[in-house]
């Protein structure tokens, strides 16, 4: 009796998770929930579209009213894309692909042979021509065979329907469409599972190493190339090309020449390096009262700085001036070396102290007795690398994406329902209701084509009466 | 540059504007007046226009070298090209001259505004020294320009779709005063707010019988295509869009790929456009549910159509990126 009582109660419980389960599957698979989903996702992509993204909270303060630059910090708006709100919204519509291809997509992929009433269904159309029931039913019959339709005939009740579907094959459009997404997803989640990427920059003369590899890069020289172009606005100096000569060294320890541009990467076993920047580095010259002390031991590259020894101040190379207009003292539009210079900042302590633009080769007083000289630069260049395994399956993906499409938008599953009844005086009646998958509106016109082929193939004097032309519902 | 070679490029490009801005009026002129003369004039000179713009375009790769879609000049020519060689393949194959107006406006007025864009003959920049750009770009281009006709047709829906309501309502009131109601019953009022007034493959009762009393409007209307018809009009040609924007999405990933080293990098222009992808996808599958065609689906589509304005100007003008490329 107890274990009886027990057993419902765990009956009943197994029911309620069933029907709760049940009820969550019909909630995904609803399409309004899918688009909700894809207007969330469009949403945060639009925001991280306007809101600049991977800075910090002092770009936001900046540029933004505290308010909203206090959202964005909270919110982790400045890296939306990876936020976990961004990547669980991916992972619902996901979700809810994959209910609505189980639920939906695949169970009506190919609908049962039914008898309707034609007369119910909003595209349908009466012809009447001349013959018994059977003899038309078979010319009918041969008529849509004739013309590409699978035709297929049903008995129900005594009375023959005949069935006749054209690109039945595209109902599967759908379904492969978001198994293209689901291979994307696929091959992008190996990237992050088993790929690598990253950056550095190498001298001239240099050698650098990929640490998840172990290659090698050896930089012997980067070129450069800026043409100066006439422009109706003015003189415009536009890069033409980048281009890194270096021997890379793989696995197998051989080196091998490698020429390295934008649009063109080396291979280096499975990784992927690319020219991405450039840069002059500086040696810089730290001297107090004329005698050389020790300042930076390596040439610096934009961004970088030191401390001048025995005081709270510190020097950062902010970035190279190619050109200084003789004229003004300014940096010049022209961003080839001819006549180079550095602008530095000072820093004391954590406080700017000052910058300045200051010509290769000439010293600055520091004050303290210290002078600072930007000896000379060195060019270097900047690579990106990266090993992505997933690249295969995201671009499989891609093309079944792309294909599922196509086959959604361009080929129209279509169903005729045909039903030919005996109308007296030696006549037949053919009756003839159309559906598809995407309502009657976008197979009128071809329906009417049938309707009208249809009605003109029938041997002359036989096609008596078109009874009733291709009607919709009205309001 | 030769000078020869410049001025046959900027006569053609006078010509493409001329005849774009010729055809406009002619086309509009159509829309209003239904003159078949007027639609024969308009759609020739689409045509000329669209010949001496891919002719001015041809110009520049002969005297350059360089595939002239490297700037803002380039691609917005392109674009309007594109727009008017979609219009005219439709108006051919589903008469869609009635649209021709405003197409060919937003075409005339593109290659105008692409003009103050143009810096003269400049050569491409290191990233974009690839033969992707003769794939993707142009991909793409055709994508916002048939999004751009579709706009066009759910434009001409929109007001037709309100011009039909509005005869439903008078008719409703007039039903209700000759009924003596003080107010409209809850099923006129149904029959005036029905959805199914945007699915209807003929014009509402209440603008046929307005046409049939002699009102002029509702006659012009009456010239338009149905709704229905609009809206499977507007479904086509995004249904030609929206695979080639992800083609164009999938095309510009893989140079991407091979240019920065990843094919996705989250750049503006790159999420901009995806966000365009999404609002067409959803276009796309509320357009299988009858209650989402008519004037929900032609006001999501001109949404979606101010979001590739976005993407396409927006993004390149005012918001700096990988993509920035102007001049």
């Amino acid at each position: 009796m107890e274990a009886g009582r027990s057993g419902r109660i765990a009956f009943r419980a197994l029911a309620g998770v069933r029907d709760a389960w049940d009820e969550l599957i019909g909630l995904f698979a609803n399409i309004p929930f899918g688009v909700s989903l894809l207007a969330i996702w469009a949403f945060l992509t639009m925001i991280g579209v306007i809101i600049e993204q991977g800075k910090d909270a002092a770009f936001y303060a900046s540029v933004y009213p505290p308010p909203i630059a206090r959202l964005i910090a909270r919110l982790d708006i400045a890296n939306i894309y990876h936020s976990p709100a961004y990547i669980g919204v991916l992972g619902l519509i996901l979700c809810s692909m994959t209910a609505a291809t189980f639920t939906k997509v695949i169970p009506r992929r190919i609908p049962r042979l039914n008898p309707v009433k034609i007369e119910a269904i909003p595209l349908h159309a009466t012809v009447r021509v001349a013959g018994d029931a059977a003899g038309v039913g078979e010319r009918v019959a041969a008529f849509f065979a004739a013309r590409g339709w699978q035709v297929r005939k049903r008995e129900f009740g005594g009375t023959e329907w005949t069935f006749a579907d054209k690109n039945n094959w595209a109902r599967r459009g759908v379904l492969v469409a978001h198994i293209g997404f689901v291979l994307i997803a696929t091959g992008t989640t190996i990237y992050w599972a088993k790929g690598y990427s990253g950056q550095f920059a190498v001298l001239s003369g240099e050698t650098a190493t990929i640490p998840e590899s172990g290659a090698r890069i050896a930089l012997e020289r980067f070129a450069y190339r800026i043409d100066p172009v006439r422009t109706k606005a003015g003189v415009v100096y536009q890069p033409i090309d980048y281009v890194s000569n270096a021997k890379v060294t793989g696995r197998d320890g051989t080196t091998r020449d490698a020429v390295i541009r934008v649009n063109q990467p080396y291979d280096v076993d499975g990784t992927l390096v690319y020219q991405a920047t450039y840069g002059f580095a500086i040696n810089f010259t730290l001297r107090k009262d004329g005698r050389p002390v020790a300042g930076p031991d390596h040439p610096l590259k934009e961004g970088e700085g030191f401390a001048v020894g025995g005081t709270s101040r510190a020097i950062q190379y902010q970035r190279f001036v190619g050109t200084i207009d003789r004229a003004t003292g300014q940096p010049g539009a022209d961003p080839r070396p001819n006549d180079p210079g550095v602008v530095i900042q000072a820093f004391d302590g954590d406080r700017p102290a000052g910058a300045a633009l200051i010509p290769l080769g000439r010293p600055i007083d520091l004050g303290a007795g210290y002078t600072l000289e930007a000896a000379r630069y060195v060019l270097y260049s900047g690579f990106q690398y990266r090993y992505d395994p997933g690249i295969p399956v995201v671009g499989l993906g891609a093309f079944v994406l792309l294909a599922g499409l196509c086959i959604s938008f361009y080929f129209l599953p279509a169903r005729l329902f045909v039903l030919v009844r005996d109308a007296g005086a030696g006549t037949s009646e053919v009756g003839i209701a159309a559906t598809t998958v995407r309502g009657y509106e976008v197979f009128e016109d071809r329906f009417r084509e049938i309707v009208d082929e249809l009605r003109r193939s029938e041997p002359a004097g036989d096609a008596t009466e078109v009874q009733s032309a291709p009607v919709l519902g009205s309001v | 540059m030769d000078p020869t070679r410049q001025w046959i490029d900027q006569a053609l490009l006078v010509v493409g504007i001329a005849a774009y801005v010729t055809s406009a009026f002619a086309l509009f002129g159509y829309f209003l007046l239904r003159n078949p003369l007027l639609r024969n004039v308009g759609l020739p000179l689409a045509i000329v226009g669209c010949l001496s713009q891919f002719a001015e375009l041809g110009a520049r790769w002969w005297m350059t070298g360089v595939w002239p879609l490297t700037n803002l000049y380039g691609s917005l020519s392109l674009f309007s090209a594109c727009a008017v060689t979609i219009f005219l393949i439709f108006a051919y194959r589903y008469d869609l001259a009635f649209a021709g107006g405003p197409v060919l406006a937003l075409a005339a007025i593109a290659l105008g505004y692409a003009t103050t864009w143009n810096e003269g003959y400049m050569p491409a920049v290191p990233a974009l020294q690839s033969y992707w750009i003769k794939i993707h770009v142009p991909i793409v281009i055709t994508a916002y320009a048939s999004f751009m006709v579709a706009f066009c047709v759910s434009l001409i829906y929109l007001v037709k779709a309100a011009a039909e309501s509005r005869y439903a309502r008078g008719t409703v009131r007039a039903a209700a005063a000759a009924a003596g109601a003080a107010q409209p019953t809850v099923a006129m009022l149904a029959y005036a707010a029905s959805p199914a007034l945007g699915t209807t493959r003929t014009d509402t009762p209440a603008l046929t019988s307005a046409a049939a009393a002699g009102d002029a409007t509702a006659l012009w209307l009456t010239g338009l295509p149905s709704l229905a018809r609009l809206d499977v009009m507007q479904y086509r040609i995004i249904a030609v869009g929206l695979p080639l924007l992800s083609l164009g999405i999938i095309t510009g990933a893989m140079w991407a790929k091979e240019a920065w080293g990843a094919y996705w990098q989250w750049d503006p222009k790159e999420t901009a456009a995806l966000f365009s992808w999404i609002v067409y996808a959803a276009y796309m599958h509320l357009h299988t549910r009858p209650e989402w065609r008519g004037s929900r689906g032609a006001l999501l589509g001109a949404f979606g159509f101010a979001s590739i304005v976005f993407c396409y100007l927006g993004v390149n003008i005012f918001i700096s990126g990988l993509h920035s490329y102007k001049m």
